[in-house]
């Protein structure tokens, strides 16, 4: 630990220098010493902050451990994927963004799994929420960055909308909708979602 | 039509004159035709319809009966900001025929709004209605706003605001920073990872 520690200052150090040459050595040197765990196996005693102390002629690299307020107990801890840790599983929609806005990057995509630790079906149904919530304007924040000077061409018309499954420009009118007995119908919300809590009498309709 | 010559109608019914007032005070406030006003600001418009509907009907009332002419006035507000679940402004499509050889019409619900904001609320509360001689009157009753100002004698008139059908969800910049870390992190990112 205490090697890793050193590299890593030398890591730190090597990175205020900001020369072109050693850029590929950087990057090297961050492949070795920046393994990709999961965080579930990290064992971390403390985030530390490299310190450097300058005196005549001996140098000394301290990590300090920063004081990080203990975070609460999740209910359930030995589960693998978070909502499950937090027996969140089934309990969430497009509406709950506090939960959805920590998997998703500043532009408002999704963080990769092997990061989040979610598992394979939660990672798809968060994926689906977060997109019905972009859809219907919750995350106005976390949209991607348009070159500067960027003017759209026609201005697009604002339509409120919300439980939307489908990408607003892949879809076609339904122009002939049917008899009463066969009718077309309009998807509405998504599948991956039906096993959702339902607190009201009235089932979940997909189908509209 | 004034209380007292009501009351010279029941001079010879056998009830003293502050009963034939009284009573001429309920026929009032039972028969009278209230002004409903509701706000369709993001809310599906097929519900906002069914509540208009039975308000123009008078099936909110028990002294309903069809022959009878109860139903009220209602005002619908900010039909410009209606919101359609699922991709129904794409796929929803509203027909019609001029009658004319060549002239069926299909529109889709986002060209119809940007052309009329208040079609899609008016026709889903005609669809609604029963399908007789009233319809027409009952529609005559509804009155439709494409956005917050209304003219002085209709909202001289209004008396209650029904609330709406569904709960508008809040934006993650409506949060206040204090809910933000009131809401426990899930996961922890490994330290190195470069955050967003």
């Amino acid at each position: 630990m205490a090697a890793r520690s050193m590299l890593r200052s030398v890591w730190t150090s090597f990175a205020g220098l900001k020369v072109g040459a050693t850029c590929p050595m950087v990057k090297v040197q961050q492949r070795i010493i920046v393994p990709q765990l999961p965080a579930l196996t990290v064992q971390s005693r403390g985030i530390r902050q490299v310190v450097e102390k300058k005196d005549n002629k001996t140098t000394t690299i301290e990590g300090q451990i920063l004081d990080v307020p203990a975070a609460p107990q999740p209910p359930n801890p030995t589960a693998k994927c978070p909502i499950y840790r937090w027996n969140l599983q089934h309990k969430y929609n497009y509406t709950d963004v506090l939960l959805l806005s920590q998997f998703i990057r500043s532009d408002g995509g999704l963080l990769p799994r092997k990061i989040t630790g979610l598992c394979l079906e939660e990672h798809r149904k968060i994926a689906i929420c977060v997109q019905m919530a972009h859809r219907a304007g919750l995350l106005p924040d976390h949209k991607p960055k348009l070159p500067e000077g960027h003017v759209p061409k026609r201005p697009k018309p604002q339509l409120n909308r919300y439980l939307t499954r489908w990408s607003i420009d892949s879809v076609k009118p339904i122009y002939k909708s049917g008899l009463k007995w066969s009718k077309r119908r309009m998807p509405v919300g998504d599948p991956a979602l039906k096993d959702n809590v339902c607190y009201s009498v009235k089932p979940l309709y997909l189908k509209h | 039509m004034d209380g007292l010559q009501v009351g010279l109608q029941f001079l010879f019914t056998g009830l003293n004159p502050l009963q034939q007032i009284l009573h001429c005070v309920l026929q009032w406030a039972t028969f009278a035709r209230s002004w409903f006003v509701i706000d369709a600001r993001m809310q599906p418009p097929g519900k906002i319809a069914t509540m208009c509907s039975v308000r123009l009907q008078g099936k909110h009332k028990p002294i309903y009966h069809a022959m009878s002419d109860c139903g009220d006035h209602v005002v619908v507000i900010n039909t410009k900001q209606i919101a359609f679940s699922g991709n129904k402004w794409e796929q929803k499509v509203y027909s019609s025929h001029s009658g004319y050889p060549g002239g069926f019409k299909q529109v889709t619900a986002a060209q119809l709004h940007h052309k009329d904001p208040k079609a899609i609320v008016k026709l889903a509360v005609y669809g609604m209605l029963p399908r007789n001689l009233h319809r027409r009157t009952m529609m005559q009753r509804l009155h439709i706003f494409a956005d917050d100002e209304l003219p002085e004698d209709i909202q001289a008139n209004l008396t209650e605001e029904l609330p709406q059908p569904r709960e508008i969800p809040r934006k993650l910049s409506e949060y206040t920073q204090e809910e933000i870390d009131a809401f426990p992190r899930l996961w922890t990112p490994p330290e190195d990872y470069k955050m967003k």
